[in-house]
């Protein structure tokens, strides 16, 4: 692992026009060492745009998208500090599974043995020697999935890796990032399945029309502008409801008999009813799901 | 560079086509190479020319550097190819330097093929034969304009990333135009880089071309250097283009 900072990716204020249409607008945000970062926006946000930008594919008419402060083609070893997966996974539908791997290991100085690791860490090994056009959608996405950890990289950048994954296959992806992450490395992820993405995210970056509309971990971006709620019932509401006003919690009655807390997590809640020996009834999570931010942050966008 | 080059190498050596154009090339060279030796009455003076240039790798290669570039867009392989290798120049430069490489194998493969097959058919029919010493001769330039065109190949099909487009375009220029231009603006044909310079390289008769009575081929050094700023224009051309280029 070679972090020397807990910022693996940084996009500073990056701008990207197709002529009249601009894809990427001041986008700035940035990505953490041994988190998975989930990139969010509708078809069309500028998502793919961003990635290729980051990954020296697309020139930006001004910003920075960089590693560490370097742009990806400035690495002195880029395939060996990042792994990439772009939407449109592409092969020569005439190679097999093995000869695209020795391809891109011999291009990126990779001993020829992380072929058969990666094989072996994607389950295709048993597939490798045939030709690529009889794999399934699965197979090509685990293949590409394959050739982005050749390097062993730092970094991963997924755009829409769950795309064609089997239900088990979504289950490993998932698993995978999480490893990934576990393990220090950072993984932005770019996803338009929410319900996958809010069970593998640490932090949340949502655009729209390419530009930023939120971003944070998964916890304040789900808990809104005011951060987490919490919906609260106890015997002594009134009191409760002054304990935590004490305490800068901004408090409304919830129109059932019981409180919403605004900026707490339950965990908060309960330890002020606790500290003060206050008897709860209900203590609960308002949950907003990511779809629900997601539409609210985009303006009903599909 | 050696990593890419590699890189380059296996690409070429892991598809059908690449097998298939070889074999096809093999076969037409040694085709022709037959039906020359057994239908004609070569001369001493003539017989190098005549029976020991039929090989068509120029040919094959140009359509094989041309797919193989034109391919990575086709297929979408440019974008992890550029991922693997983010400075484009180098990228294109191993690519060049691959298909040089694979036209020379390839010339030298049915160079010797045809030379084994056409000394047996001549020697049977007691017809002269070229000395030892010509026929490497022959082969070393068949082989040289072989990984000149496979680079050239290359660099066109970096300038025009529409696969079938280069391919006819090239069969176009290099069956029809060529010929025309030689035949009408003959001072303009000696420069025509698949035909006339080509065979001034390697040192094929003008009339072998098309050529009229008074059109003279440039001499082998100098053709030589006309192909190379062929080749380095087209390259040229091409690596700002992709130099420029995004990857949607």
């Amino acid at each position: 692992m070679s972090a020397v900072t807990d910022v693996a990716i940084e996009f500073n204020r990056l701008s990207k026009s197709f002529g009249k249409v601009q894809a990427v607008h001041d986008l700035s945000f940035s990505v953490q060492f041994g988190r998975v970062t989930g990139f969010l926006g509708p078809n069309g946000a500028g998502k793919s745009t961003t990635l290729r930008t980051l990954l020296g594919l697309i020139h930006p008419n001004a910003g920075t998208a960089t590693f560490g402060g370097v742009r990806y083609e400035q690495l002195p070893h880029p395939s060996g500090h990042v792994g990439a997966v772009l939407e449109e996974a592409s092969f020569h539908p005439g190679r097999s599974g093995r000869n695209h791997l020795r391809i891109l290991a011999a291009a990126g100085s990779h001993p020829g043995s992380r072929v058969n690791a990666v094989l072996e860490q994607v389950d295709l090994a048993g597939a490798a020697d045939r030709r690529v056009k009889g794999y399934s959608m699965g197979m090509r996405q685990r293949l590409a999935i394959a050739a982005a950890l050749l390097g062993d990289p730092d970094v991963l950048i997924l755009d829409e890796p769950s795309n064609g994954l089997d239900p088990p296959g979504i289950r490993w992806m998932r698993d995978l990032l999480r490893s990934e992450a576990a393990r220090g490395r950072a993984v932005l992820v770019s996803s338009h399945l929410l319900s996958e993405v809010s069970q593998s995210v640490d932090d949340v970056v949502v655009i729209s029309h390419g530009v930023l509309r939120g971003s944070g971990t998964l916890a304040s971006v789900l808990g809104g502008a005011d951060g987490p709620v919490t919906r609260v019932r106890a015997g002594e509401l009134d009191r409760l409801a002054e304990l935590l006003r004490d305490q800068d919690h901004s408090v409304e009655p919830d129109g059932s008999g019981g409180l919403l807390v605004r900026g707490a997590a339950p965990e908060v809640v309960g330890q002020v009813a606790a500290d003060h020996q206050v008897a709860l009834a209900e203590l609960v999570a308002v949950a907003r799901s990511l779809e629900d931010v997601f539409f609210e942050l985009t303006e009903g966008e599909a | 560079m050696t990593a890419l080059l590699r890189a380059e190498l296996i690409k070429l050596r892991t598809t059908r086509t690449f097998l298939a154009l070889t074999g096809v090339a093999v076969g037409t060279s040694l085709l022709i190479c037959t039906l020359v030796s057994l239908l004609s009455e070569p001369t001493e003076e003539s017989v190098l020319t005549d029976v020991f240039t039929a090989d068509t790798s120029g040919l094959f290669i140009v359509i094989l550097a041309i797919v193989g570039i034109t391919g990575e867009w086709r297929h979408r392989t440019i974008t992890s190819s550029l991922l693997a290798a983010p400075n484009r120049l180098r990228f294109l430069v191993a690519k060049t330097l691959a298909f040089a490489a694979a036209g020379l194998l390839l010339s030298l493969l049915i160079s010797i093929a045809i030379a084994v097959v056409g000394m047996i058919i001549l020697s049977s029919r007691d017809l002269p034969t070229p000395e030892l010493d010509e026929l490497v001769g022959q082969i070393i330039r068949n082989a040289e304009v072989a990984a000149l065109l496979g680079a050239f190949g290359l660099a066109l099909g970096t300038l025009v990333r529409n696969q079938p487009v280069a391919i006819v375009g090239v069969l176009l220029l290099s069956l029809a135009i060529e010929p025309t231009v030689i035949a009408l603006a003959p001072e303009v044909g000696r420069f025509a880089p698949f035909s006339a310079l080509t065979a001034a390289i390697q040192q094929i008769p003008a009339s072998d071309i098309g050529g009229s009575d008074d059109f003279r081929l440039l001499s082998p050094g100098l053709a030589l250097l006309a192909l190379l700023a062929w080749i380095g224009a087209a390259f040229t051309a091409g690596a700002v283009l992709l130099k420029r280029r995004d990857l949607n």
